[in-house]
């Protein structure tokens, strides 16, 4: 396996920067999750954030991957590889952020030997194992074009993307206690969003690998495709427009604060880049078929939804953190390194939270390892170049 | 059965915080952070009011850990770490715990207190029972009826320094006892009773 001289530096960059955060973790470790922004109030961070815009990013590829063959579309079946490729690096670094959260790691057997099988969380862990198992089987049978065992498989695998987002959603879906959270449709949600930040992702990759002249899937299938981004970004518009009218309609009190801090503040400007940037612009452009066939404008739209997207996990996250259900002076007590130093810090009365640069070093470093890995994978499992042919 | 509660008269509470205290002597439980807490109910500052001057009211809302026949918390946990047990507590066990902070955002009272860092005391030192098990940085905590002193047949700290008797303990299941007698003849509450979570601590006001 032979890297360009840019492909070279591009790995040395990603692993200068995946040892930087692997420093940082062992740091977080020694010292406990306190060097991360958490805290009492806002109990998940930006790890928790990752970790559902990563699920997001792989099940997204897998879905498209797998319905060309259960759905006997061929013209997709050329993305089959590009997009498993994606999906498994995804769904590790999914996987890792979970574990980096964690703030007893050394305890994590426990999952193994004592399940509690009511916890969306170990439902979470099997669903993502299984995943990951039919992700590489799949690899494995693509490349040495195993067509039978593609078929079988990509009707298990199906499924299996759209389940394990919905476990995803379910964490947070199933909490009576959050009202942002609380909502049968959080599983379709998170599905769309699924299918648009990683059909994008599928997209930004297809180009790229098209300009490193490293695979060639013809202009014609990036513009189809861009065509179907189109369709899951309404969809995804159309079910956030339905939890938005839902909790607002009945006017309650925790609703209208939710959505209030979400039109207007602290989740304003993530809520408002995902709405225009991330849904309104985007498919305003993919909607004309002329504007399909143009690769810079099918790129940045694909770029500004996966931001959207990464917006949407954001808001949805912390706006339900903002307002404690019990409401009153002096609030939560925080019970981070601040408050433990000084008693007058060691209250809030509503959520707070800012990321520190261990949390930022560490998502940068495990992106940039994902990177790094998708390099090596394309380079070694994509079949050898050849320009498409265009009919 | 047995089935610990705790009512809470709020007509009696004064708000000054001992209960809250008591707790974090009796418990260990390290700086930043309390097991229970005494809040002003409806205002932004301690000893604040609610409503409009001259019609003016206050009121103080003690909030641990509501020990939830349907808790929200227990369903959700991983591994199991918080289970409620035979007297219908919820407890943590610590050494199960792997900090997922997944009981934490099931909670809808905030009630639980997680060591983000290496716990830290202005004593240097362990403080309260000394049959409380330690924690370390990690794993998750929160009020746990005082277990140590309710196996014991003896009244959790906070009700027992409650100086203005505002805090009753006992059992639900049995008839006789004070805090059955009490629910039987005052009107009680629970916090955000519409989620569904059947608290064990009671409020009279």
């Amino acid at each position: 396996m032979t890297f360009s001289k840019r492909g070279k530096v591009a790995l040395v960059i990603c692993a200068v920067l995946a040892v930087a955060a692997f420093c940082c973790w062992v740091f977080q470790l020694m010292n406990g999750l306190g060097v991360t922004g958490m805290n009492n109030s806002t109990s998940w961070g930006s790890y928790i954030m990752m970790f559902m815009f990563m699920v997001g990013l792989s099940a997204g590829g897998l879905i498209v991957a797998s319905s060309a063959s259960v759905f006997h579309i061929e013209k997709y079946e050329r993305v089959a590889i590009p997009a498993i490729i994606c999906s498994l690096v995804c769904i590790c670094l999914a996987g890792a952020f979970v574990l980096i959260d964690l703030g007893g790691i050394a305890r994590i057997w426990r999952m193994i030997t004592g399940p509690n099988p009511m916890s969306p969380l170990v439902w979470d862990m099997c669903v993502i194992t299984c995943y990951l198992v039919i992700n590489i089987i799949d690899l494995r049978f693509l490349v040495t074009g195993n067509k039978r065992g593609v078929e079988i498989l990509s009707r298990i695998a199906l499924p299996t993307a759209i389940l394990v987002h919905s476990v995803t959603a379910w964490i947070f879906g199933l909490q009576v206690s959050r009202e942002g959270w609380h909502s049968a449709i959080m599983a379709p949600i998170f599905v769309a969003s699924a299918c648009d930040s990683g059909l994008a992702l599928l997209l930004v990759s297809l180009i790229g690998l098209q300009k490193a002249k490293l695979f060639d899937v013809g202009d014609k299938l990036i513009a189809n495709l861009a065509g179907l981004l189109a369709t899951f970004v309404a969809v995804d518009a159309f079910f956030i427009g339905c939890e938005l009218l839902t909790t607002a309609y009945a006017g309650t009190d925790m609703g209208s604060f939710v959505l209030g801090q979400m039109f207007g503040g602290a989740t304003a400007p993530f809520f408002w880049f995902e709405m225009i940037c991330g849904l309104l612009i985007p498919f305003c452009i993919l909607v004309f078929a002329k504007n399909r066939k143009r690769k810079g404008i099918v790129l940045l739209s694909s770029i500004l939804i996966i931001c959207g997207v990464l917006c949407k996990r954001a808001w949805l996250l912390f706006t339900s953190f903002l307002m404690p259900n019990v409401y009153g002076a002096a609030g939560i007590t925080l019970g981070t390194k601040t408050a433990q130093m000084d008693v007058t810090q060691m209250w809030t009365l509503m959520g707070t939270y800012a990321p520190t640069g261990v949390e930022i070093v560490i998502i940068i470093g495990a992106l940039a390892a994902g990177f790094a890995i998708w390099m090596v994978l394309s380079k070694a499992f994509l079949p050898a170049y050849e320009p498409a042919v265009e009919d | 059965m047995t089935r610990l509660a705790i009512a809470i008269n709020q007509e009696r509470c004064i708000g000054c915080h001992t209960c809250a205290t008591a707790c974090k002597m009796q418990n260990n439980v390290p700086d930043g952070m309390l097991w229970n807490r005494v809040l002003t109910e409806g205002s932004d500052v301690v000893d604040g009011a609610q409503g409009e001057y001259p019609n003016l009211s206050r009121s103080y809302l003690p909030v641990a850990c509501q020990h939830c026949d349907n808790a929200a918390c227990q369903r959700v946990c991983p591994t199991g770490a918080t289970y409620k047990d035979d007297k219908g507590r919820i407890e943590i066990d610590y050494n199960k715990c792997i900090g997922c902070r997944m009981c934490m955002a099931a909670c809808p009272y905030n009630a639980r207190v997680f060591n983000w860092n290496e716990p830290a005391r202005i004593t240097g030192a362990n403080y309260g029972d000394s049959r409380v098990p330690e924690r370390h940085k990690g794993v998750m905590e929160k009020c746990t009826l005082c277990k140590e002193r309710t196996d014991n047949g003896e009244e959790p700290m906070c009700v027992r320094c409650c100086p203005a008797r505002a805090r009753v303990y006992g059992d639900l299941d049995d008839p006789e006892s004070k805090i059955s007698k009490l629910l039987r003849q005052n009107n009680t509450r629970h916090l955000l009773e519409d989620m569904g979570t059947k608290p064990k601590v009671f409020y009279l006001n």
